[in-house]
């Protein structure tokens, strides 16, 4: 019938467009030299001196260059990057830097004291979220040629671990101030920073766009060892898609695959599993006015002894580390692991019986739409509620979204809280945690809260010798154990995956991969 | 005696008069919207300060008031309204926070990545969806309408988040039909833009090869996002037709001898048509709505995904700015629905 025949093919037709469209995919081919990197982007900026978010550091790093820096994954001693490693005075308040000559920004121009100084101050003056890092410091051209002289209000001898931070990256000052670039609030530079590059990296910035990819290209005029790719294109892709990708040779390099993502593709890929810095820990409120129950130093030896913290680890999967304080294990002064508390029922319960409260029940708050590293925080909680079950204490769950839970914590309003620490690698970035410390204040512990534990956060903080420094760090987070709302979890799990085609990879915790390090494993 | 401003309306044409008094609505319906999400914004708990500032920053009272007087956030509220109502005037949307771009911008460059997608998806939903239909109608009852039948059901019910993540598998992973996810290959560049959707401003300059890439990343998000409005379009399409077919004119066309192609597609699809395109404006809004996790799994960089990073950081004004760009694509479509209503029926005058 001619009726059927006509609408049939019309039908065939319609039905013909999707799967026109399929016979129009193909592999678009890949310039040979080009280094596929699949990234979750938490990403803002592109100017150096705002940035604050993870990716930012990753795609920055091989861009912009600080004075010092770190080298592969060792992070408690600084290397020469910009300049030397600093010659520190006797008080550890003066740090002299001396730029090395040949360094060059990519427009072949020298880098030099003018560039440093600007740079530094702007940093510190913009008032964005990485200008405490230069708090109290000032920057200042030294008397012999070539030097920079960085002085700070009290001793700190964790300066030159933070100028390692990609926010003290140092910029071409005279083209960022012919482009709005002023050391003030005012600055009006980041739009003209989102567009082009002025630093002396490896790399040279493209293309920008914080939803989708940033593209890379390698520094023709590079100061120092030429990186192995011409091109480096980081995307914003999924944790599903990066897992395909990477198996399917699509992309080199997959950042934010779980541990049992990668167990399927293991065979197609190189996978570097460890520890990240950052720390998961547990508080319960100081404050007696926000709880009358945590406060309770018997019910918080309960709970301390009623973790199941090796159950804690299994679940969050392979990589993680209990830490026995709370500075990360990877980091001077951490404590070594055989320190690490242990579930101890029998302890547990006959605290409880001390404290002289009979089913008591605490309340615990936390971020139940936030996930890091993977890790749910509402998974922690909720294994921490069935822990301490076992030993009589009843744990009530109380989600809540991310900025209400961050605001409640800051306001020290939480009586029981999972929550999250990370920054600069140096044992100085766990002293918050001391009574009267941002921190401390969160979890209700005021100063004076412990002033054994205040003394000694204030020597180690001014350490200048090593082993000294060390020696006060521990003595520190075993005083914090003892008298401290803290109970240090676990560190996350960081898992780099790597095609084939790659050398493995080394994880750092500031910049995740120096990705202008990357090789090709035929070289 | 009628000013000569009223007779002047009185004499634009009915549709016109009609199209004007709805943009006109619409605009008061629009600042209606920035009051309710500015409103919602604030009732909504947390800090902004809190959400895009780092720990140390926020609890440095130097860096959280000028971060405060840098977004307007120090005003009062009836102030940051006004302040915000004043600006949209100008066509200034204020900055975002998470991006710290004019929110103007970033909506449209996330508004044509989302549209691009939509669009496509909609063309194929509506090609396929009234096909189905059509086949089904004609069929009923037989094999053909059984298996149209439980293929779209299945459209309708299964979950998008889901048939995504499959379909990226199969045709990605398996069998390599698909080249993956994004909207260009890594490190293409995207045509300069003139519409910001990459498939036009390609075919419009002529780059038949970035043409090409382009559809064959759009294909396999777009296919997916197709998905539920080709089942819903269907059952309407066979339902409309079903009706059509059954009335005497239809019966009177065939009794004439006429082609049976010209009895179905000239005589029974054009009133069903109404009911169609009612529901393919209904379905396009949700399409734009449902974007979102097609955008995910797809890493689409579209409005979906602009929209969820800013409820995550509070960032106030973008949230208004994509409250307010859904509700004029929203009013629009409506309106365009309307008018089709008379092209396509002629009984129907405004």
């Amino acid at each position: 019938m001619s009726f059927n025949r006509s609408i049939k093919a019309r039908s065939r037709l319609a039905l013909a467009i999707p799967l026109g469209l399929f016979a129009l995919a193909a592999q678009p081919a890949l310039a040979q030299d080009t280094l596929v990197v699949d990234a979750n982007f938490q990403l803002k900026t592109a100017d150096p001196a705002r940035a604050f978010e993870p990716t930012a550091s990753l795609v920055l790093h091989p861009v912009y260059e600080t004075l010092v820096t770190f080298e592969g994954s060792d992070v408690t001693r600084v290397v020469p990057l910009l300049a030397n490693v600093p010659e520190i005075s006797e008080d550890v308040k003066t740090f002299t830097f001396t730029l090395n000559p040949e360094a060059t920004f990519a427009d072949g121009s020298p880098v030099e004291v003018s560039d440093v100084v600007f740079s530094l101050e702007r940093a510190r003056d913009l008032k964005g979220s990485p200008s405490y890092l230069m708090r109290g410091v000032s920057v200042a051209a030294g008397e012999a040629p070539g030097t920079i002289v960085l002085t700070t209000e009290a001793p700190d001898p964790a300066l030159p671990f933070k100028l390692t931070n990609l926010a003290l990256s140092i910029l071409d000052a005279e083209t960022l101030q012919a482009n709005g670039g002023t050391a003030t609030p005012e600055d009006g530079a980041e739009r003209f920073l989102a567009e082009t590059s002025i630093g002396s990296g490896p790399y040279t910035l493209t293309k920008f766009d914080t939803s989708s990819e940033v593209i890379l290209e390698a520094n023709e005029s590079y100061w120092g060892e030429a990186p192995a790719y011409d091109r480096i294109v980081v995307r914003n892709v999924n944790s599903n898609a990066q897992q395909m990708n990477v198996a399917r040779g699509a992309s080199q390099i997959a950042l934010n695959l779980r541990p049992d993502q990668v167990g399927s593709i293991s065979d197609k890929v190189t996978v570097i599993s460890g520890p990240a810095a950052d720390m998961g820990f547990l508080f319960m409120n100081g404050n007696p006015e926000v709880s009358e129950l945590s406060v309770n130093p018997d019910l918080r030896e309960a709970v301390r002894y009623g973790i199941d913290y090796a159950g804690i680890i299994d679940f969050i999967g392979e990589g993680a580390v209990q830490p026995a304080g709370i500075i990360p294990t990877m980091i001077e002064g951490a404590l070594p692991t055989e320190q690490v508390p242990t579930r101890d029922l029998e302890r547990a319960k006959a605290a409880l019986a001390r404290s002289g409260l009979s089913d008591p029940t605490l309340t615990i708050s936390y971020a139940a739409d936030l996930a890091k590293y993977g890790i749910a925080f509402a998974d922690i909680a909720a294994k921490i509620q069935s822990d301490l079950a076992d030993v009589g204490i009843t744990v009530e769950l109380n989600p809540e979204s991310v900025q209400a839970n961050l605001d409640n914590y800051r306001g020290g309003t939480l009586e029981m809280s999972v929550q999250w620490w990370g920054g600069t690698p140096h044992p100085s970035n766990s002293l918050p945690f001391t009574s009267g410390k941002l921190v401390g204040l969160r979890a209700g512990w005021a100063e004076g809260g412990s002033p054994e534990l205040e003394e000694l956060a204030s020597r180690a903080e001014v350490a200048s010798d090593a082993d000294e420094r060390v020696a006060l760090y521990r003595d520190w987070q075993t005083k914090l154990n003892e008298v401290g709302p803290f109970v240090p979890l676990f560190q996350p799990p960081v898992t780099l995956v790597g095609s084939t085609e790659i050398a493995p990879l080394e994880y750092n915790p500031m910049w995740t991969v120096d990705l202008s390090d990357v090789r090709k494993a035929s070289e | 005696m009628m000013s000569p401003l009223k007779s002047g309306w009185y004499r634009l044409p009915g549709l016109l008069r009609y199209a004007l008094q709805r943009l006109g609505m619409g605009a008061v319906l629009c600042v209606g919207v920035t009051f309710v999400s500015f409103a919602l914004t604030q009732v909504v708990p947390g800090d902004p300060v809190t959400a895009n500032l780092g720990e140390r920053a926020a609890a440095d009272p130097e860096i959280v008031a000028l971060y405060r007087e840098r977004y307007g956030l120090d005003k009062p509220l009836p102030a940051q309204y006004a302040r915000y109502l004043t600006r949209l005037l100008q066509g200034d949307l204020g900055i975002s926070q998470q991006t710290h771009r004019p929110v103007a911008t970033d909506l449209a460059t996330y508004m044509s990545a989302t549209l691009e997608l939509a669009i496509v998806a909609m063309v194929l939903a509506m090609a396929a969806g009234m096909a189905l239909g059509i086949v089904a109608a004609v069929w009923r009852d037989g094999w053909p309408d059984q298996v149209i039948r439980v293929v779209s059901l299945a459209g309708v019910s299964v979950p998008t988040f889901w048939l995504a993540l499959v379909c990226l598998y199969l045709f990605f992973f398996k069998f390599n039909l698909s080249p993956g996810v994004g909207r260009l290959g890594p490190g293409t560049p995207a045509p300069e833009a003139l519409t910001g959707l990459y498939t036009l401003d390609a075919a419009l300059r002529g780059q038949w090869g970035l043409l090409r890439e382009a559809l064959s990343y759009i294909a396999l998000p777009a296919l997916v996002l197709a998905t539920y409005t080709t089942g819903i379009v269907t059952r309407f399409t066979r339902a409309a037709m079903l009706d059509s077919l059954g009335h005497d004119y239809v019966r009177a066309a065939r009794a004439k001898g006429l082609p049976a192609h010209t009895v179905i597609l000239r005589h029974a699809l054009r009133p069903a048509l109404a009911a169609i395109i009612t529901v393919s404006g209904m379905a396009f809004g949700r399409m734009l709505a449902g974007a979102v996790l097609v955008e995910s799994v797809y890493s689409w960089p579209g409005l979906g995904l602009y929209a969820y990073r800013s409820a995550l950081t509070l960032d106030l004004q973008a949230i208004m700015g994509v409250s307010l760009i859904i509700a004029v694509i929203y009013i629009l479509v409506n309106l365009a629905v309307d008018i089709l209503y008379a092209v396509i029926d002629p009984r129907i005058r405004y």
